[in-house]
């Protein structure tokens, strides 16, 4: 055991002062441009002094705001679209892939069937192409034979499928360190199957649960290649449509990084209220350890 | 309660029978322990009974309802597992009241019910706590507790002390002996332990080799074991094996081995009149060898030499060999020996278990 108030070397604080300015001064660069204007974004004299403005985030929010923009002559929707198409396809695609991951896991954990190791192998490949290699496939089958470009509908397909191999290998690892004894007693206390799932196995896998949702939501919120392919103005999300208001005739700084920081919101409240769940010892007390 | 009845039931896991084909009794409101060695096949019949495994053929009976086929949830049955097996994200209130939650009973009745299963297992304080704050003891209260509320007409236990230290599982035995006196139920038991078996036990029921080796009372399993395996696993010190051959001499039988030459109970001598010069295997319980000075006139006596004396108490073990077998010999702590010396026992002719060395059947 080292004791707690034993003296460090200088050089490692001044280690934890770098990393700590690599991972903060990004983040304070975002947030800082996002407050000043686009002038003072591209002055010469750019510097640490400038009026604080929250016009950035009223021209991004322009068309949910309950009230007239003065400085905006055209209030440019996409953005404020973005997010909500952003924010329905994470959240959809994550419900998803959580249902179906934790029912896949637990049948590849407790029942016995015919293919079942190779099953449960085969998910794992999904993972293991790229999802550049899957694009042009997908796109074409997306576009030309399902009609499904453009829709929430095929990118959360999408998301699912390449989410769901993730989940399904997490949520095992953690189903298979439920002691079986504990499913035992509840088909003897009366439950059924399904009882037995949603009453004893769900809450006990639920730190698994969180881990997992958080995951899935980042990468759908994050994802670019698929959804800048399959998506349309209508239905873009966030990341694309950043990416498109860089154009050659004005990159609006302020205006993007306020849209940045609107789009690191979700996934921190989402990642806070999830790992709420995790909590250690998750079936601490059921058996004896 | 029903009556429980294992009609030629077999167990085979693939193409390895784990359990030939056995039937088996249990007897209306009785406590019935299932005893035996690991391996030796009671849990899976006790699982084969609450439903959790399947009978691959043969039928177990609920009076005459065919059973085998049901789920457990149909059987009316409760059971306390060996590791609690309590529920870990629900307190012990929930615990207790899972199964009548299912069955939708109205909260009132399963408050009370929970409050007064609790209140017999002094367990009223911790209702509110999660498994995961309780000791070893308390947790095992609660699962007894769990299988109690339900009041089902069958209970099962699955070597529910063998996770407790040894005071605490002294003093739960204690506890279930109480509790099956006031319980008018079936209580299947399982245990490794002889000691559980022969104390909480109405009717003892040792396997071995997925085999029933006998059944019957402490008191039949310990004055009358059926063969060897009994013998030697009923009681404690084990009892003393030693290999010999019959002859007779003078119209009495006797056993001769390395290094002794008992007398045996003329009560045998008819059946083994003509088995003179059969090998046997003498079974002798430590109780039953006395020191040679108090010993009547009549008994066998034998010479065996003292390796040491084992102090527990209330009495002695004395650790003996005779040849290159150790024998054991219970005693009064305030007998006095001296070890490194040979010294003369005597066992009454007819304290001598005789059995044939290769069927290991009692003669």
């Amino acid at each position: 055991m080292h004791s707690t108030n034993e003296r460090q070397n200088p050089a490692f604080y001044a280690l934890l002062a770098a990393l700590v300015v690599m991972s903060i001064a990004p983040i304070y660069l975002m947030l800082s441009t996002s407050f000043r204007l686009n002038v003072d974004v591209m002055s010469e004299t750019s510097s640490l002094l400038f009026f604080p403005t929250l016009q950035n985030y009223e021209t991004v929010l322009c068309n949910v705001l309950w009230y007239q923009l003065d400085h905006v002559d055209y209030c440019d929707p996409s953005f404020g679209r973005a997010l909500g198409n952003s924010l329905i396809i994470a959240l959809i695609s994550t419900g998803i892939t959580l249902v179906t991951g934790c029912m896949a896991a637990y049948a590849l954990v407790r029942f016995r069937f015919m293919g079942r190791g190779t099953m449960s192998m085969t998910t794992l490949m999904m993972r293991m192409v790229p999802p550049a290699v899957l694009l042009v496939p997908v796109f074409g089958i997306w576009t030309f034979q399902y009609q499904l470009d453009g829709t929430y509908a095929g990118i959360i397909m999408v998301y699912v499928a390449m989410n769901l191999p993730f989940v399904i290998w997490i949520l095992q690892s953690f189903i298979v360190q439920i002691p079986i004894q504990l499913e035992e007693a509840a088909r003897i206390d009366g439950a059924n199957a399904f009882q037995v799932f949603f009453l004893i196995v769900l809450p006990v896998i639920k730190p698994g649960l969180a881990a997992a949702s958080i995951f899935t939501f980042r990468i759908a919120w994050n994802e670019f290649l698929i959804a800048n392919a399959l998506l349309d103005r209508n239905t873009r999300t966030v990341p694309v449509t950043i990416v498109n208001s860089l154009t050659e005739y004005d990159i609006n700084w302020g205006v993007i990084m306020a849209t940045g920081m609107l789009l690191a919101i979700p996934p921190i409240i989402f990642t806070f209220v999830a790992s709420k769940q995790i909590i250690t010892g998750m079936t601490a007390g059921a058996v004896k350890g | 309660m029903p009556n429980i009845r294992f009609d030629s039931v077999e167990k085979c896991y693939g193409t390895v029978k784990v359990l030939p084909p056995f039937d088996l009794d249990f007897e209306d409101s009785e406590f019935t322990v299932l005893v035996g060695p690991s391996g030796c096949g009671k849990s899976t019949t006790l699982r084969m009974l609450a439903g959790l495994e399947d009978v691959t053929s043969g039928e177990i009976y609920f009076d005459d309802k065919p059973i085998s086929h049901l789920e457990p949830k149909d059987r009316d049955i409760a059971m306390v597992f060996q590791d609690y097996a309590l529920y870990p994200h629900m307190n012990i209130a929930k615990n207790m009241s899972f199964a009548l939650r299912l069955q939708k009973v109205q909260k009132k009745i399963i408050d009370e019910k929970v409050h007064r299963v609790a209140e017999m297992l002094g367990i009223n304080e911790l209702l509110n706590r999660k498994p995961g704050e309780l000791s070893g003891g308390q947790r095992q209260r609660v699962a007894m507790g769990r299988a109690l509320v339900r009041d089902a007409s069958t209970f099962l236990f699955d070597e529910p002390l063998s996770n407790l230290d040894a005071k605490l599982r002294g003093k739960m035995r204690t506890e279930l002996a109480e509790m099956r006196n006031t319980l008018d139920k079936n209580m299947v038991y399982v245990t490794h332990d002889q000691v559980e078996a022969m104390t909480l036990g109405d009717r003892i029921v040792v396997m071995a080799n997925g085999l029933v080796q006998q059944e019957g009372t402490a008191e039949a399993l310990f004055e009358s074991p059926v063969n060897k395996f009994v013998a030697g696993f009923i009681g404690s010190p084990p009892t003393n094996f030693l290999e010999a051959d019959l002859f007779e001499e003078s119209g009495l039988l006797f056993a001769r081995g390395e290094g002794f030459s008992l007398r045996l109970a003329s009560a045998l001598k008819d059946s083994l009149d003509t088995l003179s010069g059969r090998a046997v295997t003498l079974g002798i319980r430590p109780s039953v060898i006395k020191p040679g000075s108090e010993a009547p006139a009549d008994s066998a006596q034998i010479s065996l030499y003292v390796k040491l004396c084992e102090y527990l108490g209330a009495h002695k073990v004395i650790v003996t060999m005779c040849g290159l077998h150790e024998v054991m010999i219970e005693s009064q702590s305030s007998a006095r020996f001296e070890t490194g010396v040979e010294a003369q026992f005597a066992i009454a002719p007819e304290d001598i278990m005789v059995f044939d060395k290769n069927t290991e059947l009692r003669l």
